[in-house]
C-alpha cells in the first residue's frame, strides 16, 4: 500500500476546510443544499460499503436511513435525549436491524439477500404505522423546535466525511480485499479460508451505520418524521444511481457521484418528478451496460490511478 | 390483537381463500422461477411487467366495455412480446455477468416501467369494476372475482406444466435449465430459449395482472410487492425446482389468510416477510429441497 501523497492531503485539507468555513459565507439555501449533499455522501458511501465491495445489492438501504430516524426521533421526544446522543444512537439501532436481516440473508450466496432488502422497508413502513403508541403512527410525530442548522451542518459533514475515510480504511486494508474477493468469486474466497458469512455481515454493519445516524440528523433536521417520509424506495434509487454513476468499489466514486446527481437533481430534474425517476431508471441500465465501473473506474483505467482512489 | 374463537366455519374460509389466492401466487411466482432457473438471473422487473398486464386490462376493459377476462390473451401476447424485447436488446447481456449487474439491470427497468407508467397513467388507484359480488356456499363466501381467478390460474399454471413436461421446446426450456452447455451441445438454440422464457414469464406476469385488476384497485407501483412474493414463493418451493412454486404458492396463501384471522390486514401484510426469514434461517434450500444457487 502506498500512502498518500502529501500535496493529495494537503488538497483534502484545503476543501475540507472550505467546506467548515462555508456557512459563514453561504447564504441560508446554499447551506441547506450542502447539508443535503453531505447526506447523500454519506448516503452514497454506505451503500457502496456493502454493494460495491462484496457485491451483494442492497434494494432496500433507505431501511437503515428510516429505523434511524425513527429511533432518533422516538428518543428525543419520549425520553427527551440530546439530539446528537439520539442520532448516534439512531446508528447503533440500524446497525442492531442489520443484524436481524444479515443473520439469515447473507448466509445463501445469491439474490436472497437483494431481495429480502427489497421486501424490508416496506414491512418496516407496516410496523411503524401499527405501533402508533411509539411511533405516532400514519400521523407521524412533531419534534420540539430547535434551530440547530449550523451545528447539524457540521456534524452531517463530519458523518460525509467519516463514512469516506472509513470507505478508504476499508478499501486499504486486508479485511477490504477480502470483501473484494468475495465480489469476485464467493468460492474461491471461502476456498481460501475466507469466513465468508462473517465477512459479509461486519461489511453490512459498517454499512447501515452510516444511514441510521443520517437518518436521525435529518429527522432533527426536518422536525416532523412520518412512515412515507423516512421509508421512500426513491432513496434507496438515489443512492444506487449515485454510487454506480460515480464508480463502485471506489473511495471517491460516491463522493462524485453524490455531487454530480445532487446538482443535476436540484438544478433540473426536480421540477420533472416522474421523468427523473424514469431517468435515474435509464441512467442504472446505461451504467451497468455501457461503463459497469462508473466515471472513476473508467478513469482509473485510462489514466492509472491507484486502486485506492 | 383480541383473542380469536376459531370456529370450523373460520377455518374453512381461510383454506377456501389461502387457496384462491394460492393459484395466483403459483402462476405469478412460475415466470420469476422460470427466468432463474434458465438464466440465474432475478427479474427485479416481473412485479412491473405485472402491472403493465393489469393495466393492459384496464384500458381495454374502458375503451371497449369487453368482458375484461377477454382480455387475458392480449395482455399476455402483449407482455411476451415485451418480455421478448426486453431480453432481446438488455437482459441478453448480462446472463453470464456477475449477479450483481443482471440485479441491477433489471431493478433498473423496474424503476423505468413504473416511472412511464406514472407519466402516462398518473398514480390514481383505478378498478375494473366486474364481478363484484360473491357466491355463498354454506357458511362459506366466495368472492367471483377470486374464484375465476383461481380456476382461470390453476388452468394456465397447469398449461406451463404440460408445456414444460411435454412438448419439445418446454423440454429444450428445462434442459437449458439444468445445464447450459450441455444443452448447447445437444444442438439447442440457447439464445432462443432465453428468449422464449422471458416471453412466457412475462406473459404469466400478465395473466396475473389480469386477474387482479379485476380484483384490486391498481397503481403503478404495485407491481414491486409481486416481485417480493414470487420470490418468496420460490424460496419456499426450493429455487430452481418449478412444482416447488406450486407449494409455495399455496403455503404463502394459507399463512397469509391465516394471518389475517389475527391480525390486522396491515400488519398481515408483514407475515410474508417474516415467513422468507424464518424459511431462510431454517431451511435455506426451500421446504421441498432446490438446487443451491
Amino acid at each position: 500500500m502506498r500512502a498518500p501523497r502529501p500535496v493529495a492531503l494537503a488538497g483534502l485539507a484545503v476543501g475540507l476546510a472550505a467546506l467548515a468555513a462555508y456557512p459563514l459565507v453561504g447564504t441560508g439555501y446554499g447551506v441547506r443544499a450542502m447539508l443535503q449533499l453531505f447526506m447523500w455522501v454519506a448516503l452514497a458511501g454506505s451503500w457502496n460499503l456493502i454493494s460495491g465491495l462484496t457485491g451483494y445489492v442492497s434494494f432496500g438501504h433507505v431501511a437503515f436511513f428510516g429505523i434511524g430516524a425513527y429511533a432518533t426521533a422516538i428518543l428525543i421526544t419520549r425520553a427527551a435525549w440530546p439530539w446528537l446522543a439520539a442520532a448516534l444512537a439512531g446508528g447503533g439501532v440500524a446497525m442492531l436491524l442489520a443484524v436481524v436481516i444479515g443473520y439469515p440473508c447473507l448466509r445463501l450466496k445469491g439474490p436472497y439477500f437483494a431481495i429480502a432488502m427489497l421486501g424490508l422497508n416496506e414491512v418496516l413502513r407496516v410496523l411503524v404505522s401499527y405501533f402508533e403508541g411509539l411511533t405516532g403512527g400514519g400521523l407521524g410525530l412533531s419534534l420540539p423546535t430547535l434551530h440547530a442548522t449550523l451545528p447539524i451542518y457540521y456534524v452531517m459533514g463530519a458523518t460525509a466525511a467519516a463514512v469516506t475515510l472509513l470507505t478508504y480504511l476499508v478499501i486499504t486494508s486486508r479485511f477490504g480485499l477480502r470483501l473484494m474477493t468475495i465480489r469476485e468469486d464467493e468460492v474461491a474466497a471461502e476456498a481460501m479460508g475466507i469466513d465468508t458469512f462473517r465477512h459479509k455481515l461486519y461489511a453490512l454493519l459498517l454499512s447501515a451505520v452510516g444511514p441510521g445516524v443520517v437518518g436521525g440528523l435529518a429527522a432533527r433536521d426536518q422536525g416532523y418524521i412520518e412512515p412515507i417520509s423516512v421509508f421512500p424506495l426513491a432513496t434507496t434509487i438515489t443512492m444506487i444511481v449515485m454510487v454506480l454513476f460515480g464508480g463502485k468499489g471506489t473511495v471517491w466514486g460516491p463522493v462524485l457521484g453524490a455531487a454530480v446527481l445532487f446538482v443535476f437533481q436540484e438544478a433540473v430534474w426536480a421540477r420533472f418528478i416522474y421523468l427523473h425517476q424514469l431517468l435515474f431508471g435509464g441512467i442504472i441500465v446505461a451504467v451497468v451496460l455501457l461503463m459497469p465501473r462508473g466515471v472513476l473506474g473508467l478513469l482509473q483505467v485510462k489514466y492509472r490511478l491507484p486502486r485506492t482512489i | 390483537m383480541n383473542a380469536v374463537v376459531l370456529t370450523p366455519a373460520m377455518v374453512g374460509q381461510v383454506i377456501i381463500s389461502g387457496i384462491l389466492a394460492g393459484a395466483l401466487y403459483a402462476m405469478v411466482a412460475l415466470g420469476l422461477a422460470l427466468i432463474f432457473g434458465v438464466m440465474r438471473v432475478i427479474n427485479v422487473a416481473h412485479g412491473p411487467l405485472l402491472m403493465l398486464g393489469a393495466y393492459g386490462t384496464y384500458f381495454l376493459w374502458q375503451a371497449t366495455g369487453v368482458n375484461p377476462y377477454y382480455t387475458l390473451p392480449v395482455t399476455m401476447a402483449a407482455l411476451f412480446l415485451v418480455g421478448v424485447l426486453l431480453q432481446r436488446t438488455l437482459v441478453f447481456r448480462v446472463v453470464d455477468a456477475p449477479e450483481l449487474s443482471s440485479l441491477l439491470l433489471t431493478f433498473g427497468i423496474s424503476i423505468a416501467l413504473v416511472n412511464l407508467a406514472q407519466l402516462a397513467f398518473t398514480s390514481d388507484l383505478r378498478a375494473v369494476e366486474f364481478l363484484t359480488a360473491s357466491f355463498r356456499v354454506g357458511p362459506f363466501a366466495l368472492s367471483k372475482s377470486r374464484l375465476v381467478a383461481f380456476l382461470v390460474a390453476a388452468v394456465i399454471t397447469a398449461g406451463a406444466f404440460l408445456f414444460l413436461q411435454r412438448s419439445r421446446l418446454g423440454k429444450a426450456i428445462r434442459a437449458t435449465s439444468q445445464s447450459r452447455e450441455v444443452a448447447l451441445v445437444c444442438g439447442i438454440d440457447v439464445p432462443r430459449i432465453h428468449l422464449l422464457t422471458f416471453g412466457l414469464a412475462s406473459a404469466l406476469a400478465a395473466a396475473g395482472g389480469t386477474l387482479i385488476a379485476v380484483i384490486v384497485a391498481i397503481q403503478p407501483d404495485m407491481g414491486q410487492v409481486w416481485t417480493f412474493k414470487s420470490f418468496l414463493v420460490i424460496v419456499l418451493g426450493g429455487a430452481g425446482n418449478y412444482p416447488g412454486a406450486l407449494v409455495g404458492g399455496l403455503l404463502l396463501g394459507l399463512v397469509e389468510q391465516l394471518a389475517s384471522l389475527f391480525l390486522t390486514t396491515q400488519l398481515s401484510e408483514a407475515v410474508a416477510y417474516v415467513l422468507l426469514v424464518l424459511v431462510l434461517l431454517v431451511r435455506p434450500t426451500g421446504l421441498l429441497g432446490g438446487r443451491q444457487t
